[in-house]
């Protein structure tokens, strides 16, 4: 059976996460491996997120944020900018191969580029094949109770 | 430590869901997750049977967590929280996955589409499980409205606003007041002046002490959200060097009616446009009619007119969409024609007789009882237009094969008016990520739900009405400017909106007083306290955008309904 990667996108709710949902209503089509998970702005992917996503069985993460200058909380994706290469310096180092974090800008009007970031980061992570480190940190913390 | 018990809700949404995804299998799947009690699919969750579903296993079953795995949450996350709260559960003990928009309606594949939506529906049950219970905050609604275009649905919206008592900033980009319609002479189908039209409303607007009008201005910035934006109007550039000086307004709601642009008749080379001097336009037409005479571009009187429908619309290389207004407008034009030039003859040229509003059948028969020739042409065999030869008595000749009679017919012009479509103006795009709305592929601004919600947007607090949205007529133009008033209205007379009660807060006891946080704010909502030596959110500042929170050292800011526990909860979930 062919590779098929399981990508965890995480898309800031004011832009990305609504042009991933205009692909829907446009009735646009790309491959389900994409996963995504709603944050208010790319600036809140922390570090911590991007390295739980790898470890516990992602081969990629997506971070979606709005174009620089239209950010939400106007300068939150200047933050997102800053740290993702210092992020994949940091993936580098630790044997991770950086192109499996990539981050893009999609308005919430873009709903064709979703679809475009979403199908080349699905190429390109095809090509680099399974992420090596997922399942490495076996983290068995279950659901959190209350 | 209370048990946890969820439930969860698989919605079919009629087919749009579960003609790809096997929900079934989905509630079977969810069923056997940690904490879940009940799991259920049903046809369309956010029906009424639905959410009385919920209610019922809230009480009944003691639920104390829903997961409703459906639409996307920014469509119906708010329908779902209500029903929580009429059961007495907080609301914020909710979490949505969004298995249409982002799943069903973008994969075919079933197998691979069932799969995502279990993976969807588990990262929500195990995110769910770490929510913990909040309060939405309730801030003032601004009762001030901002109006984008002053064309017929702008001036109508700006007027029920403040006919109602409450203040409008109505910005338009050119020197005056009217928009399109102010180029037109008469209206289909009862033939009134569109001057007449809007000469009333624009005293109106003009004289209004709530409205504050702002000609050759546009708007430059806008932020915050639904009852709190902060718009910046600065002089209109018109696509020369942006600035960023102007006034800044604040604002409860925003009603975008930026209008169309007429199709460019230049992009089509067969009918002669821009090389026959009396090839003209719908608008060029209309301004000889305004100015009161029809004249070639030699100063002769046509005799002979050719009206040619569907320019630019209902094409395969253009648009694919009916500008819905030309038919009528075409009619009209005959009209006008034969009273300003009895002697005349007007060939009628369509694909199809679109009339299907108030009063236009009865238009239309009435245009063909006054002996109007209509020749219906078919879409993919366009008329000819050629220059006519020294010995007819007519300026050109089109050839048109004629679809009822099956016969190839040659018909004299001296004018020929292309009825040009409706597009989307070029800069719509610049005002879709101003107000942060979406566009279709055509560049039409996008309604929150194409029938039950027509002109809100995905963005609270933004509407939009008129042809900005689509190709319409002057009435429908002014029932949407008239609900979006409606819609605003309502949220003023409320005077409070509630707002999400997540923001940032710091563990005082464990921040290291690092002040990382403090410079990044966007809002200046952290504040250092010298005495503790510890950084403190201000949570009426604070927008919840987690800069802070992902940029901690320590990792003591939390993020409430956004927090890194529940995060992480939710990709352990969608990957296991």
């Amino acid at each position: 059976m062919s590779f098929e990667p399981k990508i965890v996108a995480f898309l800031c709710n004011w832009c990305s996460y609504t042009g991933a949902d205009l692909a829907g209503t446009s009735r646009m089509h790309y491959p389900p491996n994409v996963l995504s998970i709603r944050v208010n702005c790319s600036g809140r992917v922390s570090p911590l997120m991007v390295m739980s996503a790898l470890t516990k069985g992602a081969d990629a993460v997506l971070i979606c944020g709005c174009h620089i200058g239209d950010c939400h909380y106007v300068t939150g994706n200047w933050q997102t900018e800053k740290r993702v290469p210092l992020l994949k310096k940091g993936l580098e180092s630790l044997g991770i191969d950086p192109r499996r974090v990539r981050l893009e800008w999609v308005s919430a009007s873009e709903g064709a580029r979703f679809v475009e970031v979403v199908e080349d980061f699905i190429t390109e992570i095809k090509r680099l094949g399974p992420n090596p480190v997922k399942g490495a940190h076996h983290d068995r913390r279950t659901a959190c109770s209350l | 430590m209370e048990e946890l018990r969820i439930g969860v809700y698989v919605c079919n949404c009629g087919t749009n869901i579960a003609k790809v995804v096997d929900c079934d299998a989905v509630v079977e799947a969810a069923s056997s997750l940690p904490g879940v009690v009940v799991a259920r699919p049903y046809k369309y969750m956010c029906s009424t049977p639905g959410q009385e579903m919920i209610v019922q296993d809230i009480k009944e079953q003691n639920l104390n967590r829903v997961v409703v795995a459906a639409c996307s949450p920014r469509m119906h996350e708010r329908t779902f929280r209500k029903a929580l709260q009429t059961a007495g559960l907080n609301q914020y003990f909710f979490e949505m996955a969004n298995i249409r928009e982002q799943c069903s309606w973008v994969h075919d594949d079933a197998e691979g589409t069932t799969r995502k939506a279990e993976a969807l529906a588990r990262g929500a049950v195990y995110r769910v499980a770490c929510h913990e219970p909040l309060e939405k905050l309730s801030v003032d609604m601004c009762p001030s409205t901002l109006v984008i275009g002053g064309g017929i649905a702008g001036l109508t919206a700006a007027l029920e606003l403040a006919e109602a008592g409450h203040p409008v900033h109505l910005v338009e980009r050119t020197e005056r007041l009217g928009g399109n319609l102010a180029r037109v002479d008469l209206t289909a189908p009862y033939l009134d002046s569109a001057t007449d039209l809007l000469i009333d409303r624009i005293t109106r607007v003009r004289e209004s002490p709530a409205i504050k009008v702002h000609l050759s201005s546009e708007l430059k910035e806008l932020s915050g959200f639904v009852g709190n934006f902060e718009a910046l109007i600065g002089p209109a550039t018109n696509g020369g060097q942006p600035t960023t000086e102007g006034r800044r307004v604040g604002v409860g709601s925003v009603v975008v009616c930026t209008g169309y642009k007429e199709f460019d008749a230049s992009r089509i080379t067969h009918f002669g446009y821009g090389k026959l001097p009396n090839v003209v336009t719908s608008f060029e037409l209309e301004a000889m009619l305004k100015a009161g005479r029809i004249e070639m571009k030699d100063g002769r009187t046509p005799q002979y007119f050719a009206i040619v429908h569907c320019v630019g619309s209902r094409s395969r290389e253009f648009h694919g969409y009916c500008s819905r207004v030309c038919c009528m407008t075409a009619l009209k034009y005959a009209h006008e024609i034969k009273s300003s030039i009895p002697k005349a003859y007007v060939s009628d040229l369509y694909i199809d007789m679109h009339a299907f509003g108030k009063g236009h059948e009865e238009f239309y028969r009435q245009s063909s009882e006054a002996k109007t020739l209509f020749l219906m042409y078919d879409k993919n065999e366009h008329p000819v237009i050629k220059r006519a030869g020294p010995k007819d008595d007519c300026d050109m000749l089109i050839e048109v094969n004629e679809k009822l009679s099956g016969e190839v017919i040659e018909i004299p012009a001296d004018m020929v008016i292309l009825m040009v479509g409706m597009e989307a103006r070029p800069d719509s795009g610049q005002v879709a990520r101003l107000v942060n709305i979406s566009q279709d592929k055509e560049g039409w601004f996008i309604e929150s739900h194409p029938k039950l919600d027509p002109v809100a947007t995905t963005t609270e607090g933004v509407f939009i009405a008129g042809t900005c949205a689509a190709p319409k007529d002057i009435p429908d133009s002014v029932a949407q400017a008239r609900a979006a008033a409606a819609r605003i209205l309502a949220k003023i007379a409320r005077q409070k909106i509630e707002i999400d009660a997540v923001f940032a807060q710091v563990d005082e006891d464990h921040c290291s007083g690092c002040r990382v946080c403090n410079e990044l704010c966007p809002y200046s909502a952290i504040e250092f306290d010298e005495k503790t030596r510890h950084s403190r959110v201000n949570s009426a500042l604070c927008k919840a955008c987690g800069a802070c929170v992902a940029a901690c050292p320590s990792g003591v800011i939390k993020a409430r309904h956004f927090s890194d526990r529940q995060i992480l909860a939710q990709i352990e979930g969608i990957l296991s």
